[in-house]
């Protein structure tokens, strides 16, 4: 593995994302729909940070924007030091290539197994030899608790196995920066806290930062800040406990 | 072996009846693209068999006529002025005709084509003829073309068990005396071969002085061209002289324009590239749509389009491998039977065997550049 970005918050280390004054719409002309209004938001270096908000607020558009799927048209926003907003197609998916993504699907490719899907990544990356490639995905695997499922299809896993083979894959090729879409929604509670637990050890192993959208009040104490955005708006970017406190009782559910 | 290869090759291994299906629809279309094309190129070969079996190098013909099996006559006379040239070492002549053979097992007749030239000159490739040289100045005395259709009886399994077998033709009692293997084709059902003073026996109404081919043998490293161009003004326009090669040409063209050979095999040959070209679309296309929000995703993870098409391109290749190797072998067994119940020689030919291996490859190939358009919809956003 390529070294591990430094997981100490030095103040000289520059922001892992930094959105400045980003609006961002669909359409066009009478049918346009602004979805992102004047966003300004940072991501540190090593830090876990989970945006939330009701549905619409533009949670997973501005995720989108960050892992240079969509262009920026307004604003500016710079992500693993590169200004997404002037960035050409193929800018992008190099972008794209330092990004672990986890999605609420875990859309891994059913005619492969869990080995060959995270092998897959490390086509990306020529410079990784096929041995060096071989042993990764083994000990990925192993590490999200799968050493013994290596050669199984999708189809005969279950949905927390099927994600954390999703969570590998996007480890695979030594990501810069996780983002993740609600990657617990499809997931009960102690599959959906295996999961994150995995993503929070395996961040803070490597340092890199988390950037989480999520509505599930059960993981919000993994996060070093919640961003917490309403309308399109960032609302409030507040420290862990102060959020924790608010949202936690707006979206408290009982415990067993 | 590349990555996309080897996704590809997964993808469509992980289903293996529709990895069946997919490929039964390659199978099909090569067998039907070898088999169609193979007739074709068998009808052609048997047509113009006995043209190619003609090694005179210039042939005069009449300017009348288009094919040597249809041929008008010219007079003979002017053969006699074409050995002026010194050039020239030796000429002939040739008789061809239509007769009536008569069946000896069934007592039916059937049409036979007649030829008449000298087996002593040696102007026409027959393989064996020369053995039968002397014989066939006796009177009434021909050969069998062992390659005729079966309506004639089983006369060549009768002659390699008999010395010969007596038989009617045009209404005359002759006799043949063994069987040569030359070839028939579309516009004849058997041949037989004697010399033009037997021909005449058998064709009494046709005069002597008109001939249908005049055979002509020139000096071993004289230009049959040169000597052609100089020999026309002795037959001015009443006979035309070619060379061995335009005859076989002009043959062939006859047949293709004459007989809807190219049309008929052609289209059979068409449909089966459409046939195939359209179950291996049907197959990458749903793979291709079933596979969207993965492929999505993987565009997501730093896969370019051109991974992704490349995925698909291979899938193709690999349909085009798996179709055509158990789609040849099944050819080769129809040719074999097409080879009994049409009577005609079919047989595979490297050249065929390339070509139309690569039109399955561009079958396949086709077919994936369209499935391909909807991996370019799969749009990485969506995907979250």
């Amino acid at each position: 593995m390529p070294d591990p970005i430094n997981t100490t918050n030095s103040i000289a280390a520059p922001p892992a994302i930094s959105a400045k004054h980003v609006n961002f719409a669909f359409g066009e002309g009478d049918l346009q729909k602004q979805i992102l209004f004047d966003v300004t938001m940072e991501v540190a270096a090593g830090e876990i940070v989970l945006l939330t908000g009701p549905s619409g607020s533009g949670k997973t558009t501005l995720l989108t924007l960050i892992g240079a799927l969509r262009k920026v048209r307004d604003g500016e926003l710079t992500v693993l030091n590169r200004p997404l907003h002037t960035a050409s197609l193929e800018e992008l998916v190099e972008v794209r290539r330092e990004i672990g993504f986890i999605f609420q699907q875990h859309n891994l490719l059913p005619f492969m197994t869990a080995r060959q899907n995270v092998q897959l990544m490390f086509h990306l990356h020529p410079e990784v030899t096929a041995e060096e490639a071989a042993r990764l995905t083994e000990e990925l695997l192993t590490n999200v608790g799968l050493g013994d499922r290596l050669d199984y299809h999708p189809a005969r896993l279950s949905g927390g196995q099927k994600q954390r083979v999703a969570i590998a894959r996007a480890l695979a090729a030594s990501p810069k920066l996780i983002l993740a879409d609600e990657p617990t929604a499809a997931l009960d509670s102690q599959s959906g806290r295996d999961v994150v637990n995995l993503l929070q050890e395996l961040a803070r192993n490597r340092g890199c930062p988390i950037l989480m959208v999520t509505h599930d009040p059960r993981i919000l104490d993994v996060a070093d800040r919640i961003i917490n955005m309403e309308d399109g708006r960032v609302h409030s970017a507040n420290v862990t406990s102060d959020v924790i406190g608010s949202i936690g009782q707006d979206f408290r559910v009982p415990r067993a | 072996m590349s990555s996309a290869f080897f996704v590809a090759w997964c993808q469509l291994s992980y289903h293996r009846v529709k990895l069946a299906v997919a490929a039964a629809g390659v199978v099909v279309a090569v067998m039907l693209m070898l088999v169609q094309l193979g007739i074709r190129q068998g009808a052609l070969d048997n047509s113009v068999a006995v043209a190619r079996r003609v090694t005179a190098d210039l042939v005069v013909v009449s300017p009348r006529t288009k094919t040597i099996f249809a041929s008008a006559q010219f007079p003979r006379r002017l053969l006699y002025r074409l050995g002026s040239n010194p050039e020239v070492v030796a000429i002939s002549e040739m008789y061809m005709g239509q007769g009536r053979l008569r069946n000896p097992w069934n007592k039916l007749e059937f049409p036979v084509s007649l030829y008449g030239l000298d087996p002593g000159a040696k102007m026409m490739r027959l393989p064996g003829v020369e053995r039968f040289e002397e014989e066939l100045h006796d009177m009434d005395r021909l050969l069998f073309d062992g390659l005729s259709r079966s309506n004639y009886g089983p006369v060549k399994k009768y002659l390699s068990d008999h010395d010969s077998i007596d038989v009617e033709v045009n209404l005359r009692k002759v006799r043949l005396i063994d069987s040569i293997d030359v070839g028939i084709s579309i516009n004849t059902d058997g041949n037989l071969f004697t010399t033009p003073a037997n021909f005449r026996r058998l064709v009494p109404d046709r005069k002597p002085g008109s001939v249908d081919l005049g055979l002509i043998r020139l000096k071993p490293d004289s230009d049959p061209i040169k000597v052609r161009d100089s020999l026309r003004q002795y037959v001015g326009t009443e006979a035309k002289i070619v060379t061995r090669d335009e005859l076989v040409a002009a043959e062939i063209v006859f047949i293709r324009e004459n007989a809807p050979i190219d049309f008929i095999f052609g289209m059979g040959a068409a449909i089966g590239f459409f046939i195939g070209f359209v179950v291996v679309y049907q197959i990458l296309y749903t793979e291709v749509t079933n596979h969207l929000p993965q492929y999505a995703t993987l565009k997501a993870m730093g896969f370019n389009d051109r991974y992704l098409l490349m995925v698909v391109l291979n899938q193709s290749v690999i349909l085009a491998l798996l179709g055509y190797f158990p789609g040849f072998v099944l050819a080769l067994g129809l040719y074999r039977i097409a080879t009994r119940a049409i009577q005609m020689q079919f047989s595979m030919t490297a050249e065929r065997a390339i070509s139309v291996f690569l039109l399955t490859v561009i079958m396949c190939g086709l077919s994936a550049m369209i499935a391909i358009r909807k991996v370019r919809t799969a749009d990485p956003a969506d995907v979250f």
